[in-house]
């Protein structure tokens, strides 16, 4: 029984790194019916990541508000490149600079493995230190620049670090953005997927996700804790940007609500360009050291 | 004038950032207030601090302009009031208003920043091993941010990257700085200040002519470096050396009756080192781990001996020193970063040559105190910071010690008021013998505040 256990957790694990291969870099995937629920959590997991795009470049602004209606602002200038390189195993490379005047300047290098069990490399420009500091990954339930994301939904969880069930098929009801009081996606055909974490024990227990069949993008999760009670719902629009005859899915607005607390995050990605020609010298320490902040 | 200039500069910034998208400004206001908090209260500081920096991408990211000015005016220190120190705030502003003025020209490989500017060689926080382009102001001991103790220098940064994630840097730098202390009387004079201050005043009918030898601005008075950095294996390293001025002064002073000659030099050294760091990325119990390190070989090192009992130097040897250290970081659990770092400064110690001293007058003494300096020194340093309420309170609390039961205890919190205005508020507890580093300001411990308003 025992060896049968093994050869099973064996097969399952070669079926995942198998599926794992299966989407190719720079393509553009859409979930489609009749797809596994694998199949729709790969595509889902390759749009969030950008895989399909060469690069990326855009500008953020993240709003914190806190339930008295307080509001922090933090701009940033982000840039990723993606690789998909088998010979140093490098995913992609993001690189984050905060413009926002208090911490103007502070930069991160991110290096994202292939290997879905390997944590990035990072690297922090510190102005105060005027030096580049190597960071030790957060854990990954931390807060996500202190948002109400953690780590884990923004940057390091992969389609390996779940298991998926397809709960069925059905039209959102659509989502009321608090921001900018918009309605987002209403009635768009969405796979509703559960999505359980093989960590356990964790700090979210499952996390019930609606996958849009137009752009492959998870746009509205519910999370709940290990007791079993909705702790958190984060929004992401996804829109469609031609470029150069393809249509790329970028996240436009992201919207993250801690039920426990009342507080609220809300991020807006602007000036989105696909496929400029970044150049991997700008993923660079060297590069980072040029900051002047 | 100074504070006009800095306003019309202001304007004129202003102006310009709303005229010109190529240009980008930002800036800060900041007031920051120390209180003494052992015997006699009384407050150490109250600056008023502006800094201003400009951008200007003169063709896109290839030829960049950039220019930083900082004044500060420290109401603690004006004259016939809290006044201890003389001609203090001349004195402080000398090298401190220009922090930047620099060209950047970046090209494919090629990378050059010519100007004023800051370079931070190592891994090592708030230890300076390898980061020893730049000479330090001291004269709020090694408190501030490490910004603003390096003391900018005009210099050439030449860099070529022959190939991804690897770069050659080669400085030349022609500009010379002293490294600076606090004058006599303030809260952070060292020791050693002190006692050779005392020694001028203790002989009555004395006359002192102290001379300065600064280097000249010429070429073959530069200091000249180069480090390699690469990455081997996920691990990055820098090969680095460094030659130049020692950027502290070694006193020769030579005795007739009643006269004394001080003739102040500044001896020429070399620094061979390299450093590294490197996360574990891997799945394994060192997963999450980051490891970092600095060595250095001082070759040359200008070191006092002396009778540290009477706190008396009788000269200076050229020695080959040695200073290394590795550093641990690692999220323990949910939010809180642990750093550990250990250092180890081992001198050559051997008895100067051609002299008459008796050993127990040839012992190798601290510069700063004119206490004795062991053969080997061991430094810690500890640091745990955390955040609260979406980052936007973030507690620290930093130690740092020597085997020699001396140290400094650091506690702070960062409020963030709101997107701009920041409050700081923390204390510095100093212990140990006043003959050690840290101990020499044992009464000198301080809670500070700090509020900025960036722009």
């Amino acid at each position: 029984m025992k060896k049968l256990s093994v050869l099973l957790a064996a097969i399952v694990l070669i079926w995942d790194i198998g599926l794992a291969a299966e989407l190719e870099y720079f393509q553009v995937y859409k979930p489609k019916d009749g797809m596994s629920v694998d199949e729709i959590m790969q595509i889902e997991y390759f749009v969030k990541y950008t895989k399909f795009a060469h690069d990326v470049n855009m500008g953020g602004k993240a709003y914190f508000i806190d339930k008295s209606g307080s509001t922090r602002e933090k701009e940033t200038a982000r840039l990723r490149i993606t690789l998909g390189r088998k010979s140093d195993d490098i995913a992609y490379k993001d690189l984050v600079i905060f413009t926002t005047p208090q911490v103007r300047g502070l930069g991160t290098l991110t290096w994202t493995y292939m290997d879905p069990k390997k944590q990035q490399d990072s690297w922090l420009w510190v102005p105060s230190l005027k030096k580049i500091r190597k960071i030790s990954n957060a854990n990954a339930d931390d807060s996500f620049l202190g948002s109400d994301f953690t780590i884990d939904d923004i940057l390091t969880r992969r389609f390996e670090d779940e298991t998926y069930t397809l709960i069925g098929t059905e039209n959102f009801k659509g989502y009321n953005c608090e921001y900018d009081k918009k309605t987002y996606f209403k009635d768009a055909p969405c796979f509703v997927i559960e999505c359980k974490p093989k960590k356990s024990p964790w700090y979210y227990s499952k996390r019930i996700l609606w996958v849009d069949k137009n752009t492959g993008g998870g746009i509205y999760e519910e999370m709940y804790d290990p007791l079993g009670r909705m702790f958190k719902t984060l929004f992401k629009d996804y829109e469609i940007i031609k470029v150069n005859g393809k249509d790329y899915p970028a996240q436009i607005l992201l919207e993250g609500k801690d039920l426990r607390t009342g507080h609220r995050t809300v991020i807006i990605n602007t000036d989105i360009k696909f496929d400029t020609g970044l150049s991997e010298d700008l993923f660079t320490e060297r590069a980072l050291t040029q900051t002047r902040w | 004038m100074k504070k006009l200039v800095l306003l019309l500069l202001l304007c004129l910034l202003t102006g310009l950032a709303y005229a010109d998208e190529k240009f980008q400004f930002n800036g800060y206001i900041k007031n920051e207030l120390g209180l003494r908090t052992r015997d006699q209260n009384y407050l150490q500081k109250n600056k008023d601090i502006v800094q201003l920096a400009g951008q200007y991408n003169i063709k896109d990211d290839e030829l960049v302009f950039f220019a930083k000015v900082k004044y500060y005016y420290d109401f603690a220190y004006e004259k016939d009031k809290l006044d201890k120190a003389g001609h203090y705030m001349e004195h402080i502003q000398r090298a401190e208003w220009l922090r930047d003025l620099y060209l950047d020209y970046n090209n494919g490989p090629w990378f050059l920043r010519l100007g004023k500017q800051q370079v931070a060689w190592g891994q090592a926080d708030g230890i300076t091993i390898l980061d020893r382009v730049n000479p330090v102001d001291l004269r709020e001991f090694w408190l501030p941010d490490m910004v603003d103790i390096r003391i900018p220098l005009w210099m050439l940064n030449i860099n070529y990257a022959p190939k991804l994630d690897s770069n050659l840097q080669f400085l030349i730098v022609p500009d010379f700085e002293e490294s600076q202390v606090a004058p006599i009387g303030a809260p952070f004079t060292v020791r050693a200040y002190t006692i050779f201050d005392n020694t001028m005043k203790a002989i009555p009918g004395s006359t002192w002519d102290i001379n300065q030898h600064f280097p000249g601005t010429r070429l073959d008075h530069s200091t000249y470096g180069l480090q390699w950095s690469d990455r081997i294996a996920d691990t990055d390293y820098t090969l680095n050396f460094l030659y130049g001025h020692y950027s502290n002064a070694r006193n020769t002073t030579i005795q007739t009756g009643l006269h004394f000659q001080v003739d102040r030099d500044y001896k020429l050294w070399r620094v061979y080192g390299g450093s590294f760091n490197k996360t574990f990325t891997n799945p394994g119990p060192m997963q999450g781990f980051t490891l970092r390190g600095d060595f250095a070989w001082y070759n040359d090192e200008p070191t006092y001996f002396g009778d540290p009992n009477i706190g008396k130097t009788y000269g200076f040897a050229r020695w080959d020193n040695k200073f290394w250290l590795i550093g641990v970081d690692k999220y323990i659990v949910t939010k809180w970063l642990l750093s550990f770092q250990y250092a180890q400064y081992i001198m050559e110690h051997r008895l100067a040559e051609n002299n008459s001293f008796a050993s127990y007058q040839q012992i190798p003494m601290n510069a700063y105190t004119y206490g004795a300096q062991d053969p080997v020194e061991n430094i810690f340093a500890i640091k745990i910071s955390t955040d609260f309420l979406n980052q936007r309170i973030k507690p620290e609390l930093s130690w740092s010690f020597t085997d020699d039961a001396q140290g400094k205890v650091s506690p702070k919190v960062n409020y963030e008021i709101s997107d701009n205005l920041l409050f700081t508020l923390g204390w510095h507890y100093f212990y140990g013998k006043p003959s050690e580093s840290n101990g020499q300001f044992n009464h000198q411990s301080q809670v500070y505040t700090q509020l900025k308003y960036s722009f």
